[in-house]
């Protein structure tokens, strides 16, 4: 307990920068809820909605979004159903849904995940686009490619192609939508098991970083002009968010676009370590104190 | 899934056919999907975009070829709803057994072989009739004691 006590202490890095800090603290010391969305290709959602109550689930929608918090359930794990099984729902935090409601796939598309498994991003997506239109998929981690694949079956989604390459330097086309769901050290996925979770070193966010920056830029590779990067992570430090943007703008020569999201945020970080990001009010960054769920980083990449 | 080593697709839109005369879905369900063929599996892609070689997987596993096609339960869950015939339909009680990998004894209005299996709410997946209903839902899907 002491240990863990500590991890929860790592956060104090961020006392300055994440707002109302002492909630956020509270929250992360409580498990993060589980939440779904449901398979609307299989099932309308109301009808789901019905079945799992029937079976003693309590749901609580969230606004009038398709996502739902699973306040109260009767078994162990929330996928432990017939209805799970059947593909009619996925269990997906809040905040992960987030950077595919900012991307606003139609039908009818092409789009690209550069970093798609175990696939939450990708089967959203399909659902959105009502299998119409066409995502490639993509993971270079040929095992996690194998939950993306489960996941695209049971949930009966023909408009994927998967492919299992290296995002920092394949070509796939060109894209008028890319999501980069980059690699991160992963801090807002904290509250899911904080038990096991383990901060990354100095020298381990260095490498990340590297990479995001290598993948940002394979994705203006992927992207036709005036084309349009959903750039995400769930972390909280600045050198993997607003640093990886700020590096797109003066290398890339890409315009940051202002988000809008349907869940409570906060706006990205004005400065880090001296270097500042005139472009932080564009971002979004999701905290688990501002609405019991995950954290995560948003920003809208446009090439021009 | 091929390992890394990723034999290529061919299309192989005949297998259209399959689904049309054996289920009596209609064509115009059917031709939202092409088909496509990798050594015995053929997958069905509701995709327009095919740019990409090396791919790894397309849309759903569809079909595994042998001496006659066997359909997969992902894709009959996907399209079986608008079959209409060799649709096996069991009440609840039977329906549960079903999907646990039980095998039903009864007599259904269906020709012998691959059937669809559903319930009054719910496509199931891939039976196979004759004389008796086997499940062929993979364990992956298979309904376990301690579920809901």
């Amino acid at each position: 307990m002491e240990e863990k006590k500590a991890d929860i202490e790592k956060f104090r890095i961020y006392e300055d920068i994440i707002p109302d800090f002492a909630s956020f603290m509270e929250i992360i010391k409580t498990p993060q809820p589980y939440w779904l969305r449901v398979n609307t290709l299989k099932i309308k959602q109301q009808e789901l909605v019905n079945r799992l109550q029937s079976k003693g689930f309590v749901l609580e929608r969230y606004e009038n979004m398709n996502a739902y918090k699973i306040a109260k359930m009767p078994v162990k794990h929330p996928g432990a159903t017939m209805e799970h099984s059947l593909g009619y729902y996925y269990i997906q935090d809040l905040s992960s849904m987030a950077p595919v409601w900012v991307l606003s796939p139609i039908p009818g598309e092409n789009i690209l995940d550069m970093a798609a498994a175990p696939g939450s991003k990708s089967t959203m997506m399909a659902e959105m686009m009502e299998n119409r239109g066409t995502i490639i998929a993509n993971d270079i981690n040929y095992n996690r490619l194998k939950s993306l694949a489960a996941n695209i079956e049971r949930l009966g989604i023909t408009n994927i192609i998967v492919t299992n390459k290296d995002a920092q330097t394949a070509k796939w086309g060109k894209f008028k939508k890319i999501l980069l769901d980059a690699p991160c050290s992963g801090e807002g996925t904290f509250r899911k098991n904080p038990w096991d979770f383990r901060f990354a070193t100095d020298k381990e966010r260095a490498m990340l970083v590297k990479q995001q920056k290598k993948m940002v830029e394979n994705a203006w590779n992927n992207l036709e002009d005036e084309g349009i990067l959903v750039y995400s992570t769930c972390t909280y430090h600045p050198l993997e968010n607003e640093n990886v943007v700020k590096y797109a703008v003066e290398k890339l020569n890409m315009e940051v676009i202002s988000v809008e999201v349907p869940v409570p945020h906060a706006h990205g970080v004005m400065e880090w370590k001296n270097e500042e990001f005139s472009f932080y009010r564009k971002c979004v960054r999701i905290y688990p104190h501002l609405m019991d769920a995950g954290g995560m980083f948003i920003a809208v990449l446009k090439k021009r | 899934m091929q390992g890394g080593c990723s034999l290529q697709f061919s299309r192989k839109d005949e297998y259209r056919e399959y689904f049309v005369e054996r289920f009596g879905i209609s064509k115009k369900v059917m031709m939202q999907y092409s088909f496509w063929q990798r050594s015995q599996k053929v997958w069905a892609f509701s995709g327009t975009l095919i740019t990409e070689r090396n791919i790894e997987i397309l849309g759903v596993k569809a079909l595994t070829l042998g001496k006659v096609p066997k359909p997969s339960t992902a894709f009959l869950r996907v399209v079986g709803s608008y079959a209409t015939r060799n649709v096996v339909t069991l009440n609840s009680q039977d329906a549960l057994k079903f999907l646990r990998g039980e095998e039903l004894k009864g007599e259904f209005s269906v020709d012998h072989g691959y059937v669809i299996v559903r319930s009054t709410e719910d496509i199931l997946g891939c039976g196979f009739y004759a004389d008796t209903l086997k499940s062929l839902i993979p364990r992956k899907y298979r309904v376990q004691n301690t579920w809901i």
